[in-house]
């Protein structure tokens, strides 16, 4: 509408309120300004005003009586009150199910064979010819596909008024979700049915048809004398049905065909279509796996749905999902409690269950980057055949130098989420008492839930003489959890901004876990100031872990300590390292004390103290059965107090025992280069220059060959801290190997 | 599979400014349809369908009571009118053509107005093509006759579907409904 005419009806608008004929004549004479053009005009509009609405109100009267509405063909659901008619040589018999999709209809074929079969009509508004093609296409394969658990699809046609229709095996089941909650199905038997779904999609895989559309309602579990029998419909007409996607039909597409993206894959949101692969489907089958385990599937459906087209990309592409474990750690305790009695299982359990191995098969399916999944379903099935036979899988936590390229990959985008959460937790009270609810309706069921209540409770009682200090710990609570959150994430910076805002004593074990991730974060990148900073933190909140975890924080802070150079924080770790462990009788205790305490020369009195955790691995005798896996090992920390209390060859004879049994050492580990470093020290030390030589390359070679890329958090055999160890080792070896040299230049 | 949810087509669409009419009409067409149908097998002859009556019929099946979103409700109902436009407008051409053979369509006389003159399907035809016309001058007043007359929405509906106030969703309406009737009546 442009500017005259929003005039004219401005004008028209005022004049229609003017009772008589001449009214309107003389206003519309000064509102018009002359134009006597726009005068006539506006008279004359004026003049049918007043019947005007009685004229619409008439006809649409007169619709309502016409048979205008009757004699609409009923196109949409033709096939409503079919039941008995014919498409193509079948018979409609019933109809059994409805979706976005089209009907179902239990059908009869009549020749060549009388046969009972499924036959699904689709939905109007499918380019009929190209579906047919379509399918038409994939004809051959599918007839290929001979398999139990694979519901076929015999044949593809069009109805008389052109809508496409598929015919398939008749399959009545229910969705395997559905069943398995039913009857409450427990972990191993859930699993169970999930591998035989593997096989099925494996079989077709080889066939070479992929599904496009795994989701629970397209696995249907039958009981047989034989059990229960899962099997896979609709095999081949997702593809035949696909359009080529744009923007504009995608909703459509969602809703109608696919129902819901929850279980799409990233590449397949991309709407590259011809980039799909039988991966693709093993994305889809993680899914499922997923919601078997834990009711939910990783995204919620309807939610990506709501964020919109771009956001629900970027969701599937980069988000990754929480794990199994920790989504049925963040559930409500009564959903808690029913998502694990429908498994036969208590939440506690359900959550041990989940947490490990499963957690990592689950994870790895969903990999954003196809390459990184299982290439195969048959793959996945023989992992989760490992779980089950309580075999190592081989799905492994991805390591931290992966995630940190990811890291830095994806920092250039800026994560509405992080900030969402800054908001929350600066938006006061309201937000925070909630989330103090919520946290200690989760910590109920933690597994150190007992503890966390009675943290919860003090800082609760504490609070309600002080408000502040109750806001204060709800809210240093509510971060902690944030923050651990937030590193599983990868979100380091964003988790230590968080952390540092807690104060010391609300700090929570899962604050400890958060603490301790990102004091690693800052090691492997050599930041060893915030990394020390964060590791004595972990030490001073964590008087109360394991005494195996807190071992291994003594040796991440002596590494790190080692590297700032800072002598005095030291010799303070180290006193306290063998005041807290001191009267272990565990062997790898002793002999990580004494290793990580003696990277540098002791005094007398320390020696004196060190001296019973040399005792506690010398004066047991080595079981023969445990000298299998790991116990020689421990000698090192033996061989490492020799050679400070300048028993050379005793150190050297030690190192030998270790060398001599490489046991599951893992070729290459941090520890094989630290025993030879060690050894060419005694070596050296003894004078036999030249069989240290040998020793010290070897070491040196594995402990170079470590460093030209970056630290990962572990490689399966070593920490970061023991390549750590054997770099500050190899430091000290190579000076008194110079040392020697110079001093006695004739050897 | 999943029913389509409407709700969430409506919330989906939402954010991508005024799509969702579009990407609605194949769904409610059907619907319609399918309502208007299933209605008249149901009631047998003699009843009568308002449409108007049938738009609401469909926005309580399709969403209902879940969604009391106003926002939600203007824009189904907008979508709503459209589809009933083309469904009386494909019905109506149907009849219209059996009647006629195919000629062209007679205006109405303005003084016959009140005797209900002319059939129904002819001054539906009518109304329809002066919409077509106000469309390419001013098409958020041929909007507004749209859900107006077919799709029986209030004032406060339509200005909640176009961002604008009811008054002027009022003035836009006098004007559009008096320049229509001009529009379908004889020269005189």
């Amino acid at each position: 509408m442009n500017s005259k005419q929003e005039q004219e009806e401005l004008i028209f608008d005022q004049a229609r309120e003017l009772k008589s004929l001449a009214e309107q004549s003389s206003f519309l004479e000064q509102a018009c300004n002359g134009d006597a053009e726009m005068k006539r005009r506006l008279l004359e509009l004026l003049s049918f005003e007043p019947k005007a609405q009685r004229f619409l109100d008439g006809v649409m009267g007169k619709v309502k009586d016409s048979h205008l509405l009757e004699e609409i063909p009923d196109a949409p659901d033709e096939f409503d009150d079919q039941v008995g008619t014919m498409v193509g040589r079948y018979k409609l018999l019933e109809k059994i199910g409805e979706g976005g999709c089209g009907s179902v209809y239990m059908a009869e074929q009549t020749e060549p064979v009388r046969r009972r079969v499924a036959l699904k009509i689709i939905k109007l508004g499918m380019d009929t010819k190209s579906v047919v093609a379509r399918f038409d296409a994939e004809r051959q394969a599918l007839a290929l596909m001979d398999h139990p658990n694979i519901a076929r699809v015999l044949d593809a046609g069009a109805t008389e008024t052109g809508r496409p229709y598929f015919v398939m095996e008749l399959v009545r089941g229910f969705k395997i979700t559905e069943y398995c909650d039913a009857n409450q199905l427990t972990m191993p038997q859930r699993l169970g049915l999930f591998i035989q779904v593997c096989h099925a999609v494996q079989h077709a895989h080889q066939k070479g048809v992929i599904h496009r559309d795994i989701k629970p309602s397209n696995i249907l579990v039958s009981v047989h004398d034989s059990g229960p029998m899962p099997k896979v419909i609709d095999f081949g007409i997702a593809k035949a049905i696909e359009e080529p996607l744009t923007d504009l039909t995608l909703f459509t597409a969602y809703s109608q065909l696919i129902g819901t993206p929850a279980y799409m894959s990233p590449e397949q949101a991309e709407m590259r279509g011809s980039d799909i692969d039988t991966r693709s489907d093993i994305y889809s089958l993680g899914v499922l796996l997923y919601e078997l385990l834990t009711g939910k599937t990783p995204f919620d459906g309807q939610e990506l749905i709501r964020s919109g087209l771009d956001n629900l990309r970027h969701t599937l592409r980069e988000q990754y999902p929480q794990r199994p474990s920790t989504m049925v750690t963040t559930m409500q305790g009564n959903e808690l409690q029913a998502t694990a009695k429908r498994r036969q299982s208590e939440p506690l359990k359900l959550i041990s269950a989940l947490n490990g191995d499963l957690d990592w098969i689950v994870m790895k399916a969903l990999e954003k980057e196809r390459q990184r999944r299982y290439q195969t379903a048959n793959a996945l099935a023989m992992e989760i055949q490992r779980y089950l036979d309580h075999e190592p899988v081989l799905a492994r936590p991805p390591s931290r130098f992966y995630r940190l390229r990811k890291l830095v990959r994806r920092n250039q985008i800026a994560f509405a989420a992080a900030a969402a959460v800054f908001l929350a937790l600066a938006a006061g009270f309201g937000v925070s008492t909630w989330m103090f609810f919520r946290e200690r309706e989760a910590t109920k069921i933690a597994v150190d839930a007992k503890e966390h209540e009675a943290q919860l409770r003090a800082a609760a009682e504490r609070g309600a003489a002080n408000e502040v200090e109750l806001r204060q710990a709800a809210e240093s609570h509510a971060k902690n959890i944030q923050a651990a959150g937030l590193i599983q994430n990868n979100r380091f910076e964003e988790a230590e901004k968080l952390m540092t805002t807690i104060p010391q004593k609300y700090q929570t074990m899962e604050g400890i876990q958060a603490l301790r991730s990102l004091g690693e974060w800052h090691a492997i990148r050599k930041e060893w100031q915030p990394a020390a900073k964060l590791f004595d933190l972990v030490l001073k909140v964590n008087q109360s872990e394991a005494t195996y975890y807190s071992s291994l924080d003594y040796a991440r802070q002596a590494c790190t300590l080692m590297k700032l150079k800072d002598a005095a924080a030291y010799e303070t770790l180290r006193q306290d390292m063998i005041r807290r462990f001191a009267g272990t009788t565990e062997r790898h205790i002793a002999d990580r004390v004494l290793r990580y305490s003696l990277l540098s020369p002791p005094d007398a009195k320390l020696s004196e103290r060190l001296s019973p955790f040399v005792g506690c691995l010398t004066n047991q005798p080595i079981n023969p059965a445990s000298f299998a896996d790991d116990s020689a090992w421990h000698y090192l920390g033996v061989a490492m107090y020799e050679y400070r209390q300048g028993q050379y060859a005793d150190g050297a004879n030690y190192c030998q025992k270790c060398l001599n049994y490489i046991g599951r050492a893992g070729p290459g580990s941090a520890r094989i280069a630290v025993a030879n470093i060690l050894l060419a020290m005694c070596d050296v030390q003894l004078g036999r220059k030249d069989d240290a030589q040998p020793h010290f390359a070897d070491g040196k070679d594995l402990v170079d060959q470590k460093f030209k890329t970056p630290l990962p958090a572990t490689d399966g055999f070593s920490s970061w801290f023991d390549w750590i160890y054997a770099r500050i080792l190899l430091d000290e070896a190579e000076s008194l190997m110079t040392c020697e040299n110079y001093i006695s230049p004739g050897h | 599979m999943l029913e389509p949810d409407v709700t969430l087509l409506l919330q989906f669409l939402g954010k991508d400014d005024g799509r969702a009419s579009n990407e609605l009409l194949p769904l409610l067409y059907a619907e319609l349809r399918r309502l208007a149908g299933a209605r008249m097998r149901r009631e047998k002859a003699g009843h009568t369908l308002q449409p108007t009556a049938l738009v609401h019929e469909a926005w309580m099946r399709m969403v209902g009571e879940t969604d009391r979103t106003w926002a939600n409700r203007a824009h189904f109902f907008a979508a709503a009118s459209e589809s009933m436009r083309r469904i009386l407008i494909e019905s109506a051409r149907r009849k219209s053509r059996i009647k006629r053979g195919g000629g062209g369509l007679v205006k109405i006389n303005l003084d016959d107005l009140d005797l209900a003159a002319g059939e129904v399907d002819d001054n539906i035809l009518l109304i329809d093509e002066a919409i077509e016309e106000l469309e390419k001058s001013d098409p958020e007043k041929a909007g507004i006759v749209v859900m107006k007359f077919f799709g029986g929405m209030t004032n406060q509906e339509i200005a909640q579907h176009l961002g604008v106030t009811e008054r002027t969703v009022e003035r836009h309406w006098a004007y559009a409904r008096a320049w229509l009737l001009r529009a379908v009546t004889k020269e005189q």
